[in-house]
């Protein structure tokens, strides 16, 4: 805001001074909410990458598995037995609120299947493909659990970036020039009392001269 | 001394010499420590030439490998039902019976996930009563119930009848599979249990192996995935343990008791052998493997005692059944750049 453009009005300093006041307290308020969501964010980056880990860890043992299935039943009995597969696991997808920062909560479906339940026929198969079919029933899970927290990761991220930028725009911008336009108007409306009171005194001299 | 045909002592000395030729141990282990560009050249240069050539339009690379050792298997088992005669014809089409179910399952369930006809041809194996034609009929058929309609004339009809809507609901084949195979091991004992035939008595002895063998690889299996249902339905009746002995059997919690309880019920030496140093073992995939060692020894003793019956046969259909399996996993676990280790673990030589 140039200065030019300020009007040096009683008013006008009123209104400046209940901005400078409202712009104090929302930079409090947004630093303490920064502070606050980077916590929430180292909080969450330790079990992401306790999450992360854990999903890489699964889906090297699945790719071995599926190549141990292939091994042992072969292509055709790997994909026989994948046909038997119908269901596909289905999420709910709820939000929950972390300082005003919406984030998903995934509440999925039961992955993990028992023997009897996988859709296979117990007496036309064999173990190496319950193990591969239960490491890829883990590794969805993990997926689903990753997906949460990673969400929630890049939410806050974001949400930190865009209060830092705020904080630093009333830091160095905001309060800075409304500052400066507080003290203008205060020197020129200063100054005018000055000239009025040096008129006054002229006026005075000249009729009782 | 008892007289035996001179049809049986010719298909008997047959199947010895085809077992013969078979791969032997040594050359397995040899296969090991090749590359996949050598195994495949191995394989191409040996009896599954014809399959290759035949397939290598369609497929490529190790696809090819895969379905040309199935298709030889497939070949191989048709032409020995032909050859067969009488009693022998009737068990081994019985035997073979259980690659219909796979087939016809697969088909099902493939139609049901709406998988494309020509994704489901590639990966059945006719070896059994159906041939590749009446296969194809099923495929080009729109739904599942006029596949079932097609398969009236067929033994596996009334269970497919009765399961498939069920199963067409829940979307779960599970039950008709583990039905279809129960009604295969009932029907085969009942073919060999009626006197009509001659030899069912040596075609029992090894059916009721199998199913023993079988419900022990399941007890194993569910102990290892801690099934809390009821799992009676899953046990195939008719070996030498009823299936509520299994069903107790899974009871017990402690895996060495287990053991000892299974062992004292096993029939034969090496398994009770076996079963000893299972304890204490973890993996399942290990468990597997060797029982299925130890079934094949019990076999190769049978026929050497019954040479001119129906085990000649069966020893050579499961030894070139597992001749392929070695094969496909020597070359699948190349692929998968497994270690030779590991890849020696899984063949069952």
């Amino acid at each position: 805001m140039a200065l030019r453009d300020i009007k040096p009005t009683r008013s006008e300093l009123i209104n400046l001074k209940r901005k400078i006041q409202l712009s104090e307290r929302g930079y409090k308020i947004l630093k303490m909410k920064r502070d606050g969501l980077i916590m929430e964010f180292f909080k969450i980056l330790g079990n992401a990458k306790d999450a992360r880990g854990e999903l890489l860890r699964r889906y090297e043992r699945s790719v071995e598995m599926m190549a141990l299935a292939n091994t042992v039943e072969g292509a055709i009995g790997v994909k026989s037995a994948a046909f038997s597969v119908k269901e596909v696991p289905t999420i709910t997808l709820k939000s929950k609120n972390i300082m005003g920062v919406v984030v998903p909560q995934i509440d999925s479906s039961k992955v993990k299947k028992s023997l009897v339940d996988r859709g296979y026929g117990v007496l036309g198969t064999s173990p190496v493909i319950d193990d591969t079919a239960s490491s890829f029933e883990e590794l969805v899970e993990s997926i689903i659990e990753s997906a949460e927290i990673e969400t929630t990761m890049k939410r806050l991220l974001d949400e930190i970036e865009k209060t830092k930028r705020r904080v630093n725009a009333l830091e160095f911008k905001v309060i800075p020039e409304l500052t400066e336009a507080r003290d203008f108007i205060k020197m020129r409306l200063d100054e005018m009392e000055r000239e009025e009171l040096f008129r006054m005194k002229r006026i005075k001299a000249r009729s009782t001269s | 001394m008892v007289s035996v045909s001179a049809p049986y002592i010719y298909v008997c000395t047959r199947m010895r010499v085809r077992k013969a030729k078979l791969l032997p141990r040594e050359e397995y282990m040899r296969m090991l420590n090749m590359s996949i560009p050598e195994i495949t050249r191995f394989i191409e240069e040996s009896q599954y030439k014809q399959e290759i050539d035949e397939l290598g339009t369609a497929f490529n690379g190790i696809n090819l490998i895969e379905v040309a050792l199935s298709w030889n298997l497939a070949k191989e088992y048709q032409k020995i039902q032909e050859i067969a005669p009488g009693a022998l014809k009737k068990f081994t089409q019985a035997y073979l019976r259980r690659w219909d179910i796979q087939n016809v399952l697969t088909i099902l369930r493939g139609k049901a996930q709406g998988v494309k006809s020509g994704k489901i041809k590639e990966i059945l194996i006719p070896a059994g009563s159906l041939d590749i034609k009446e296969l194809d009929r099923f495929l080009a058929e729109e739904s599942n119930d006029r596949i079932i309609d097609l398969l009236k004339m067929h033994r596996m009809y009334p269970v497919l009848a009765q399961g498939y809507p069920s199963a067409k609901e829940t979307g779960s084949f599970s039950q008709l599979e583990n039905d279809l195979y129960k009604q295969f091991y009932e029907e085969i004992i009942r073919d060999a249990r009626s006197g009509s035939i001659k030899g069912g008595a040596s075609f029992l002895a090894y059916i009721q192996l199998e199913i023993d063998i079988r419900n022990a690889k399941t007890l194993f299996r569910l102990r290892a995935d801690s099934t809390e249902e009821d799992v009676r339905d899953l046990f195939v009746p008719g070996g030498t343990l009823t299936v509520n002995d299994f069903a107790s059997l899974n009871a017990i919690k402690d895996q060495n008791e287990f053991i000892d309880q299974l062992k004292a019920n096993a029939r034969t030496e090496a398994l009770r052998a076996l079963l000893e140093e299972l304890k204490g073992q973890k993996s399942i995939r290990d468990i597997e493997v060797r029982l299925t060692r130890v079934q094949l020894e019990q076999m190769e003793r049978m026929s050497k005692r019954n040479p001119f019956s129906i085990h000649p046969v069966l020893v050579y259909l499961e030894k070139k059944k597992y001749e392929v399996f070695n094969l496909r996993a020597l070359a699948r676990g190349k692929e998968s750049k497994l270690p030779s280790e590991k890849i020696a673990e899984y063949l069952v030589i």
